[in-house]
Order: C-alpha cells, then sequence, then structure tokens
C-alpha cells in the first residue's frame, strides 16, 4: 500500500512542475511586476528610474526568465505564493481567509449530494421501472439542465424575497456568530449546489447498481439463501459503490474552485468569489495561484480516488 | 422465452426484407424515431431554433433598441414577455439573445470536436511520439476544474465574443481527443483495416475514410453533449458578467440583471422565461443525445 501510494505521488511531480510553469508565465505576461505593487502609488511617483532599477536588481527582477521561475518555485514550496495587486495583501493570506466559507460550503453540498445520491440511486434500482424511478430520474434530468445560478435564483426570489425564511446571501450576520447561528445562511446555497451535484451521483448509483444487481455473484449469494436485503446491500452496493466513489473523488476539487458561480449567487466570501473577483479585476497573480492550487487539489484526490478503489474493491491488485 | 423467439423471429424477417447497408442506416433512424423523449426533445430544439434563427418573423422589435418611455412594464399584449430596465423588449432579446447562445454553443463544440477528432484520429491510429505529447497536453488541460480553467482564459485574453468561442474550443477539445483516441485503437485490431494496409493504401486514408465512420455515432453524441455544456457554460459566464460583452444580447446576458434582487423580486419576467428557455434547449438536447447514443449502440437491440 505505502510502495503504491508513494509511487502515485512520485507521478504527480513532472506534471505540477510542467503546469507550475505555465503558470508562471502568465503571471509573466501580465503587465507590471513585483516593484509596482510592493510600493505604495504615491511613493512610487517619487522615485527616480535607477532607483527602481536598484530595486528591481536587488529583488532579482532582471534575472533571466528561468532563474526568476526557478526562484519563484522555491518560494511557491516555502509557501511564498505572491502578492495581490489590488490590495498588496499576500495571496496565503487571502486564500486562507477565504478557504474555510468555501470548505463548510461545498463539503456540506457534497455530503449531501454523495448520501441522497447514492440513496435514490440505489432505491431507482431496485425498483427499476416503478413510479419512485421515474419520479427520481425526472428530477435527476432538472438537476444536470436547470443551470445552477437560476436554481439559486428562483430559491432566492421565492425562501428569501418572497417568504422571508432565509436570508438572501452573505455568510453571517456579524462577525463571531457560531455555526448553529449561521445555518440559515449555509442551507440555501448548500442545497442548492448539493441538488445539481446530486443528479450526476443519482444516475450513476442507478447504472452502477443495476449493473452490479444482473451479475453472478448475486444469483450466488441469493442461492446460498441469503436474505434479499443483504444480498443487495452487502453484495450488491459493495461492488456498485466503487465507481460512484469514483465520482464522488473527482468532486474533491470543488472543493476549491466547483463553487464558483453559486458563491457569486448568494455572496458567499469563499475562493470562488475571490477568483471571481480576481477576474474581474484582472487581479492576475491571484488568479493565477487559485488556479494552481485548484489543479493541485485535483490531482491530489485523483491519487486518493486510486487508493480508495483499490481498497473498496478486492479485484483491484495493488501491484 | 417465448417472447425472445418472437422478437427474434422479427428481427430475421426485416433482415431479409432489407437490404444491405440501407438495412442499417434504416435502423438507426427507427430506433431514434422509436425513442419518445428524442422525439420530443427534437421538437422542442427545432422549435426554439426555428423561433431564434427566423426571429424578426416572431418579433416587431429589436434586441437593442433602448425605449425609455416603457421601462420594466410588466408582460401585456405589446410586449408579451415585458421590457427590461432601458425599455428593450424581453421577447425580442430572448430570440435574437438565442443566435449568438446557441452558435456560440454548437460552433464551440463543432470546432472543440474537429480539433479533438482529427487529432485522436491521427494519434489513435499512429502512437508514437505524437500522441504522447498530445496525450500529455490534454492531461494538463483536463487537471483543470472546467470553471477555472475558462476563467483562467478569460483573464489572459479578455472578453469578447469570439475569445469565449476559443476557449470552449481549447478547453473542449480534450475530452473529445480522449474519445475518438480510444475509438480508433479498438477499431485498428480489425481485419478490415490489416486488409487494407495489405492492400498499401495511406495511413491517412485508411484513418480517416474507412476508419473514423466506424466511430461516428459516439462522436455525434458528444456533440450534443459538448453543445449543451457549452450553452450552459455561456450562461454561467455572461451572468457573472465575464462572458459575452454585456451590450450583446445573449441568455446568459439577459439573465445577468438578475443579480439585482430588487429585478429580482419585482421582475421575474425579465429573467425567468429566459431561464425556462435556455433549461428547455439544455434538456432537448440532452434528450436527442441520449436517443443518438441508444440508437447508434449496436448492442441495444431495436
Amino acid at each position: 500500500m505505502a510502495t503504491y501510494t508513494l509511487r502515485k505521488v512520485l507521478s504527480l511531480i513532472p506534471m505540477m512542475l510542467f503546469i507550475s510553469f505555465l503558470i508562471y508565465l502568465g503571471i509573466e505576461l501580465m503587465p507590471g511586476d513585483a516593484v509596482d505593487f510592493l510600493i505604495p502609488p504615491d511613493a512610487l511617483a517619487t522615485m527616480s528610474a535607477e532607483q527602481l532599477n536598484a530595486m528591481r536588481e536587488s529583488l532579482g527582477l532582471n534575472d533571466p526568465f528561468l532563474v526568476r521561475y526557478l526562484k519563484w518555485l522555491g518560494g511557491l514550496l516555502q509557501g511564498e505564493f505572491g502578492y495581490s495587486i489590488q490590495s498588496g495583501v499576500p495571496v496565503a493570506t487571502l486564500m486562507k481567509n477565504h478557504l474555510p466559507a468555501t470548505i463548510e460550503l461545498t463539503v456540506t453540498a457534497l455530503v449531501f449530494s454523495s448520501v441522497f445520491g447514492v440513496l435514490f440511486g440505489v432505491l431507482s434500482a431496485l425498483k427499476k421501472g416503478s413510479l419512485i424511478d421515474q419520479v427520481f430520474s425526472l428530477i435527476g434530468m432538472a438537476g444536470v439542465a436547470i443551470p445552477q445560478f437560476l436554481l439559486g435564483l428562483i430559491c432566492i426570489n421565492a425562501f428569501a424575497l418572497h417568504l422571508n425564511i432565509l436570508p438572501a446571501g452573505g455568510r453571517m450576520a456579524s462577525a463571531g456568530q457560531s455555526f448553529v447561528e449561521r445555518l440559515p445562511y449555509l442551507l440555501m446555497p448548500a442545497l442548492v449546489l448539493g441538488f445539481s451535484l446530486t443528479a450526476g451521483v443519482m444516475r450513476y448509483a442507478r447504472s452502477s447498481m443495476l449493473d452490479s444487481m444482473g451479475r453472478d455473484y448475486m444469483k450466488t449469494a441469493r442461492a446460498k439463501g441469503i436474505p434479499e436485503w443483504r444480498v443487495n446491500l452487502l453484495h450488491g452496493l459493495r461492488t456498485a459503490l466503487t465507481p460512484v466513489v469514483v465520482l464522488i473523488g473527482f468532486r474533491l476539487p470543488m472543493l476549491i474552485g466547483g463553487a464558483v458561480v453559486i458563491e457569486e449567487v448568494f455572496q458567499w466570501p469563499g475562493i470562488g468569489s475571490l477568483f471571481v473577483n480576481a477576474v474581474r479585476s484582472q487581479n492576475t497573480p491571484l488568479v493565477m495561484m487559485i488556479g494552481f492550487f485548484s489543479v493541485l487539489l485535483v490531482l491530489i484526490s485523483s491519487i486518493i480516488v486510486d487508493i480508495v478503489t483499490a481498497f473498496l474493491d478486492p479485484r483491484i491488485k495493488l501491484s | 422465452m417465448s417472447s425472445l423467439d418472437r422478437k427474434m423471429d422479427r428481427i430475421l424477417k426485416r433482415e431479409e426484407s432489407g437490404k444491405g447497408r440501407r438495412g442499417i442506416k434504416n435502423r438507426t433512424l427507427r430506433k431514434i424515431f422509436a425513442n419518445k423523449l428524442s422525439i420530443a426533445g427534437f421538437v422542442i430544439f427545432a422549435g426554439i431554433l426555428f423561433m431564434c434563427v427566423c426571429a424578426p418573423l416572431f418579433t416587431q422589435y429589436s434586441s437593442t433598441k433602448v425605449d425609455l418611455r416603457s421601462i420594466l412594464q410588466a408582460p401585456s399584449a405589446s410586449h408579451i414577455f415585458g421590457t427590461d430596465k432601458i425599455g428593450r423588449d424581453i421577447w425580442a432579446r430572448i430570440l435574437y439573445g438565442g443566435r449568438v447562445s446557441i452558435g456560440v454553443g454548437f460552433g464551440s463544440a463543432l470546432i472543440a470536436t474537429v480539433i479533438g477528432v482529427s487529432l485522436g484520429t491521427i494519434c489513435g491510429y499512429k502512437g508514437g511520439w505524437l500522441d504522447g505529447v498530445v496525450m500529455k497536453l490534454s492531461e494538463v488541460l483536463m487537471a483543470f476544474p472546467q470553471m477555472i480553467l475558462v476563467l483562467i482564459l478569460v483573464t489572459v485574453t479578455g472578453q469578447s465574443l469570439w475569445n469565449l468561442i476559443l476557449i470552449f474550443s481549447v478547453t473542449g477539445w480534450p475530452s473529445m481527443y480522449r474519445m475518438a483516441r480510444s475509438q480508433m485503437l479498438s477499431i485498428r485490431e480489425e481485419e478490415y483495416v490489416q486488409a487494407l494496409k495489405a492492400f498499401g493504401i495511406g495511413s491517412m486514408r485508411i484513418a480517416f475514410v474507412h476508419m473514423l465512420p466506424n466511430a461516428i455515432g459516439p462522436i455525434f453524441v458528444n456533440v450534443t453533449l459538448s453543445t449543451a455544456m457549452f450553452i450552459l457554460q455561456e450562461a454561467s459566464l455572461s451572468f457573472l458578467g465575464l462572458g459575452v460583452p454585456l451590450e450583446v444580447a445573449t441568455w446568459g446576458n439577459i439573465l445577468n440583471v438578475a443579480q439585482d434582487l430588487t429585478i429580482l423580486k419585482d421582475a421575474p419576467w425579465i429573467w425567468l422565461p429566459t431561464g425556462i428557455v435556455v433549461t428547455l434547449f439544455v434538456v432537448s438536447i440532452n434528450f436527442i443525445g441520449d436517443g443518438l447514443r441508444d440508437a447508434t449502440d449496436p448492442s441495444q437491440i431495436g
């Protein structure tokens, strides 16, 4: 298991190096450099070209491109992610401030969609062709086709503006509120995000469960006289879950970037809003770094998926 | 078993009366027409498409004409879906906006398909270093979450209609490439390909003329599903104000004003009908895509 994991992690390194190079290229292509946003604008106006050049020299900005890239990469490994050109605040601080909100939202949505998606999908498969199956598949179709933000707008319109039972947006009324007090704020965005995610999991769980229900080992289990629910749950569901886990695993990257649109609709102060605002204001370093972290998360979760799949499915060998 | 026997009899009878290639073609069409959902999907799709393309037949208003004497009017006989904040007719905006939205979605899907399928066909058939390079490139692009990659590219290229099509094509081709490549890899092992090689036919000719038509089913399905995906993405991006520039009417740009809570609450006619049209259109494309997938899948009896 340990060597398997290690090999997977090592296989990431060339990919990450290449992507980090692209990201650095993106930052470099943007006009302006560190000197422009490290010094306040009023101070910048009074400084001479020589002074600025001396400063660039001391910061290593006049080095060849490859040297600068390697220095940047070294800084990255030590946690120096650069600065936002708008506020001059370190990117690391900005991300640290916005990450909890995003994780709170996406974990809730992910748990909700996984639990209900698997539940509904398995139910549809067991009662294939019934009314329940048809209702669920209709909901699934809607979940895929309705734009997330539209569903968000409809919910805000109904529950916040007309019924007045939930807040229209934001994460809390005042700083320092407890989780329970913030719950009404979380409810709507998490459910809307969860709803559109549920559809995919549900369709997947249904077809995967149908597939496993037709297998020979199910007949064997029934022939041995094992009760029906045990056959379905222990024998059917276990193999059916593997592809579903893969799907859910590939959604982990959402923890950083997937809630972009929903966060904007509900004014949720997470990474998604930070990202969209950075794109709006052409804040390239911030855009690129959030992009970089989302890729990192995608690659890490693909490793986690591989390991969990190997663990769940006895047919996959680790070697 | 008797029902299975009867089915077999029917299939046999059909095959006896059918004539070679035409029979296969008919089967695909017959399977599509047997699928009620895809027929419904096609009717909705064709209806919306026709109204958008022939927009001047269905509305006398222009999508951009500002009329400050009739701002924020509720639906009435003269403006069936009302007007927006600067007096533009919503119905006209939906129709003319549909042209752009559908155009962006379908155009991007088509470009992504041409790039992805050409590369996939060449690389899948020939393999070698080119395949390795393109494969790595597609892995890099696919490592980004879709929305993040699109927004990064928006930052780099700036906002415009053509840039958006370019960005969708760049982010869309890798999945097409993967699909075409895996199809080619499995077709490559067929005996007729060996025979063609033995005849001394050029490899590009074998790949594009003789092998590619056998992979056309999944490609069509992918074009429909990508079109739906790009239409949704355009709507989301324009809603955020980062897609097509605001002065161009698109479905996303009409919905954009709903970010304003007073409009959201008091003028639902601006955003709700547009939202319903987008959803209906995407549903109909999905139905067509599902129907196509079942119809072109030879393992499903029809």
